[in-house]
Parts: C-alpha cells; structure tokens; sequence
C-alpha cells in the first residue's frame, strides 16, 4: 500500500484532473492498489515495495537535448520524460505522427477499432497510473500499402537531475493494411537521480501487414523501467518483436500479443544481460485467439555478479485457434555463483489440434567445454567470453539491420568481458 | 624435455596413477599402452592439468619448468598439446575463431606480437594440407555434429596450428575407420621433427602401424611395468595383455 504521505499527494493530483475523467478515475484505481509488491503472483520476484514510499516529481520537465542524428533512419522522433519532437522528418507522407486527438478526428474508425480491444490486464496498477498521469499520447500512423524500407528511430528518454521522478510515456502505432515498417527504439537515460520510467505501448498491425519492434534498453543505474508492449495481429500479419536488456537497476518488459485473425505470425526474441544490482524481468503473453497462426519465442539471458532474472512465458490456445503452432524457448547461463533466475514457462491449451512446445534451461557454462580451451592455451577468462558470446549470438545474428547488429554486439561484448574480468 | 618422476594421482578417494616414471627426449615417439582402466588416458589428463584429478605424490618437469605448477592455458603455450579421446563440441564458436583465440593467447603469453587476418588465412591454409581437412569444417561450430573422423582430424590441424613440443594423443585411433585412421598418422608423421617429441596413448597395436614408436611402455594398475621396443608392441598384438597381468600380479 501507498504511504498515507504519497497517497494524499496524488489524491491531490485526482482533484486537479478531475475526479470523473478517464485520468482521475485511472488514479483512483492506482491509489486503491498501489505499486506491485512481491505478495502479487505476477510480481512475485520483482516487488516495487519500495516505491510505495517515494515522493517523486510525477511531471518533470522534457530535456531539450540537441536532435540526434542517424542517416540510416526514414524518420527520427524523440521523446524525453515523456514529451514527444521530431528530429528527422520523412519525405514519405505515408508515415504520420500525430497525437491522439487529432489521429481520431483523421482517421475515425479507429476509434472502434481501439475502444474494442482493451490487453487483459492481470495485477498491473502500473497501467493505471500512465494512464491517469502521461501528459501526451502520440500515435505513429502508417498508411495502407505503404513500405518503409528504412527504420524509424525512437530515442526514448528519461532525464531527472535533482528529485526522483516518475516519466509516464504513451505510444500508439497503427500499421494499416498491407504496410511495412520497422521501429528501433533506443531507451537511455540522463542525470543521476532515481527514475521510475512507465511505458505504454499499443500497436495494431492490420491485415497482411508486417511490423518489425527492436528495442535497446540501456538505461544508468537509478532507473526501474516498466515497458507494456501490446501488439494485435490481424489476419495474416507478422510481428517480429527484439527486445535487448543491457542496463538499469530494474527492467520489467511486459510484452503481449494477441492473435486476432488466421495465418499471423508472431516472432518474439529477447536477449537480457543484467549484473552487479540489476534486476530484469520478462513477462510475456501469447494469445492465440484465432487457427493457422504460428509463434515462436526465443529468449536467452546471461546473469553476472549477483543479478536476478526473472521468465515468465504466457501461450494461450484458445479453442477456436486449431493448427496453432507455438514454440517457446527460454535459455540463460549463470556467469556468476552469486546469480539467480527464476523462469516459469505457462501453457494454458483448449484446443486439440495444435503443436506447442516449451522449454527452459538455466545452468552454468560447460567445464569440460572450458577444460578444452584452456587446454589450447587459451586464458580461463577469455574462454567464458568466448563461450557467453557463442551463446548470445543466436539472439543478435537475427537481428537484421548491420547498424544496430553492430553495436549491440559491441555494448553486450563490452559488459561481458567486464563481468568476466572482474570476477577472475 | 620430458621428466615424470613418481607421480601419483588420485580422482576422489580413489588412487589412479601409482608410480609414473618416464622420460621422453626431443625426436622419440612414446607409446603407452595398457588394458583397459589401467590409468593411461589419466596420465594424458594428469599432464595436461585436467583439474579433476589430484596429484598426490611425485614430479613432473618439461623443458626445466615444473609443469604441475601451471595452469592448462600455460602448459599449452610452453608447448604441450593434448588431443582429446572425446574433442568437446563447442557451440557457436568456429574453428577458425577457436584458433585465432588460441594463437593469439599463446603469443600474448610468449610476449609475441598478434597475428593479423592476412598471417592467419596464410597459415591455416598451409596447415590444412597436413589433414586434407576441408575449410567448411572449420568454419563450423567447432566438433559440433562432427563425425568421430572429422572430430580427430580435426584435432590433429589444430595440432598442426598450435606446433607444440610435446603432442600427446589420447586413444586418437578410437572411432576411426582405417582410411581416417591413414589420413590421421599421416598428419602427425609430418608435424615429427627433431625438435618435438610424442607420446601416443592407445589401447591397440594399429595405430603403431602407421606411427612407429621409438619406444612402448605398458601401464597398469597406475605403473609402468615393462617397457620396450616397437616389437613390444607386436608381441601385446599377438599375447593380449593377460602375460602382463599375471607376470605383475604374481
């Protein structure tokens, strides 16, 4: 429960937004509940106990950072504690980005179409709090038919500098009919201050449509991020999803997808590399709600110093979704004896002609493997790189674009070879 | 360049190696052969610091440096090489990226200079001829999905790479049919000179047909108990191993 100090604070808040807007009654339901801790099942190994009692600056300001630039995006839009520009305009006038508002009064039947899907929603006040508190709500519209052969760029940014803050972002992405586009959003950070980072995404990928998500989350220490992806897939649409965990004190990736029409495809990869105080968690969601779809999931992680890692992976066969077929696969290496993970695979099945598989592995890397290399002169330490690198490769190898491969290989090389260095 | 003086080894409780002597010279070939659980691929492990066994008594000295002193990485860059009975597969790591690695921390070591691209594609292609290995092998995950042949062969052109001072072969002639067999001696006959020694730790006479040893020793119940000859070995081909045991068990 809320301290009585931080809940008078934002009942505060209630009355200012008004206490029967879609905002003041999403607060309510957040002050009823409260932050996550470790007696909610969904958050059993990730407790927010302590955010219960801090006061925090609930609107910082947006950072005018100078505009980034990437010659390898289409488009650049930036958005610092919650506030959205655009550095990089595109040339294609396929692509919008617009808010909310103004995104309905363009296109009004997407208005039904929102209004008619709600995520299901299991023990997240979190949801409700950016719903009630985020002070924009952008859309990314791309248009029917339209393919962007080049990404766009997502910087998204959280800066505090004196007080703890609270950054409550919105994103909605409408991929219309037969479109295709990749996002690659990079999630950092600024100032020394502790930062509760709350993202919510909603992304609706039409008819036939593909739609390709990397995200690189590579926060300073200080910052709990908390990202709720939910993506829905009409008939025969592909979603790629590739989520990097690099670096913060705590990452909680909620990533949900469901399954709406036949003949979707639905690729979930995830690669999570916390260490010393950091804590990453993925809770994932696959809801095969119609037949002939396929899913497949590959996470992998590497835990070094005393870092904690949690796997929680959702398939849902509902039973209208015959000649599913959904994989499911959830790999990690201990690099250190002080690492823990815990991982819970979760396949909940009612129809009967349907191929799951599920598996998960948590151990340590290979002695004999190690025994090997040493044996051919090479270094104890430099063998487990080169070991923990063979392993998350699979993961980065699928991921496409040269610029980004590149330099997450380098940044993930980098933390690796440090924790191994350290712990020798 | 070689020096075991009464080396001792245990696994756990249990007692293994009882009393190794033996001494291997620049340009001889040791055989070491021996029934089954005799302690011959312990004695190879022993040597190569596998840490799974503990030397108890005794020592061992190449070329003037104790060598139970050193780690297994150190031992391969003043020059021993084992190749293995069962090569390790190792996912995701190439061959080739394998070598470069291995190279380069032996030279690092050595305080050499690394190698570039350029020194490496040269020599390995070199190298490869000893083998008649193919290069879509080694850009493979290394041993992994190998056949028994290509994981030994491979073995012996990482020997080629490495050019150690002393190559033990732990049963390298197991799993092998006679033309891998062929192919195998032939690389390790070429990497001979007079300034590398061998031993060759094998439980059949076969691989001494292509391999002639300057000298075979017999082990068992952790001992040496007879040392000889090539012939020795011909004789252990037409006997079995049972004169042996009986002569030491009396």
């Amino acid at each position: 429960m809320l301290s009585a100090e931080l809940s008078t604070t934002l009942q505060d808040i209630a009355q200012t937004l008004g206490l029967e807007s879609e905002q003041g009654k999403a607060l309510s339901q957040f002050l009823d509940k409260g932050f996550p801790t470790s007696k909610w099942e969904e958050w059993k190994y990730t407790s927010l106990k302590d955010f219960n009692g801090i006061d925090r600056n609930w609107f910082p300001k947006g950072n005018s950072n100078s505009p980034i630039s990437a010659d390898w995006a289409e488009l650049i839009i930036r958005s610092s504690n919650a506030y959205l520009s655009i550095d990089k305009t595109s040339s294609n006038d396929g692509i919008e980005v617009l808010n909310f508002n103004e995104f309905i009064q363009k296109c009004p039947d997407f208005l039904e179409i929102w209004t008619s899907k709600k995520p299901i929603l299991d023990q997240n006040s979190l949801f409700d709090l950016n719903v009630a508190l985020s002070p924009q709500h952008p859309v990314i519209w791309i248009k029917k038919d339209v393919e962007i052969s080049q990404a766009i760029l997502h910087q998204y940014q959280v800066n505090s500098i004196e007080k703890a803050s609270s950054v409550q972002s919105r994103l909605l992405i409408y991929v219309e009919e037969g479109a295709k586009a990749t996002l690659i959003e990079q999630q950092t950070s600024t100032g020394t201050a502790d930062i509760l980072s709350n993202f919510v995404q909603e992304i609706f990928v039409s008819k036939g449509a593909q739609f390709t998500y990397l995200k690189d989350q590579d926060f300073q220490q200080g910052v709990s991020h908390i990202d709720h992806t939910f993506i829905y897939q009409a008939e025969g649409s592909q979603v790629d999803t590739f989520t990097f965990s690099l670096n913060a004190s705590l990452i909680r990736n909620n990533l949900h997808f469901y399954i709406e029409g036949p003949q979707v495809v639905s690729n979930l990869n995830g690669l999570y590399v916390p260490g010393e105080n950091q804590l990453m968690d993925s809770h994932t969601v696959v809801d095969h709600r119609m037949p002939h779809a396929e899913s497949n999931e590959l996470y992998k992680g590497v835990l070094m110093g005393n870092a904690t890692g949690v796997f929680n992976g959702k398939i849902f066969v509902r039973q209208d979704a015959q000649k599913t077929n959904a994989f499911q696969s959830c790999r990690n290496v201990l690099a250190s004896t002080r690492a823990t993970m815990n991982t819970k695979p979760q396949l909940e099945i009612w129809a009967d002609d349907v191929k799951c598989s599920h598996g998960t592995t948590t151990g340590q890397l290979n002695e004999e493997a190690l025994f090997y290399m040493r044996s051919r002169g090479i270094s104890l330490p430099a063998a487990r790189t080169l070991l923990l690198l063979a392993f998350v490769q699979e993961v980065i190898n699928k991921v496409e674009h040269p610029v980004l491969r590149e330099s997450l290989t380098e940044k993930i090389v980098a933390k690796i070879q440090q924790s191994v260095d350290l712990s020798n | 360049m070689l020096s075991i003086k009464n080396l001792h080894a245990s696994i756990g409780e249990k007692e293994i190696l009882r009393g190794i002597d033996l001494e291997v010279k620049a340009g001889e070939v040791h055989a070491i052969m021996g029934p089954n659980g005799s302690g011959k691929s312990t004695l190879a492990s022993v040597l190569a610091g596998r840490e799974d066994y503990e030397v108890t008594q005794g020592t061992v000295q190449f070329l003037g440096k104790d060598l139970l002193d050193l780690a297994p990485e150190a031992r391969a860059a003043e020059g021993i090489f084992l190749a293995f009975q069962y090569p390790v597969e190792i996912p995701g790591v190439s061959t080739t990226n394998f070598l470069k690695s291995a190279v380069n921390e032996i030279r690092k070591y050595r305080g050499e200079e690394p190698m570039d691209a350029v020194q490496f594609l040269k020599m390995f292609k070199e190298k490869m001829a000893y083998v008649n290995i193919d290069q879509s092998l080694l850009s493979r995950a290394l041993n992994e999905g190998f056949s028994g042949g290509e994981k030994k062969r491979n073995e012996i052109f990482q020997m080629a790479v490495l050019d150690p001072k002393l190559a033990i072969l732990d049963e390298t002639d197991s799993g092998l049919d006679i033309d891998a067999l062929r192919i195998v001696a032939e690389g390790v006959n070429k990497l001979k000179s007079p300034n590398n020694a061998t031993i060759l730790v094998t439980h059949y006479q076969r691989l001494l047909d292509y391999i002639v040893p300057d000298y075979v020793h017999v082990l068992y119940k952790g001992r040496i108990v007879k040392s000889g000859t090539k012939e020795l070995a011909l004789e252990l081909e037409e006997r079995g191993y049972d004169w042996i045991k009986s002569e030491v068990d009396q």
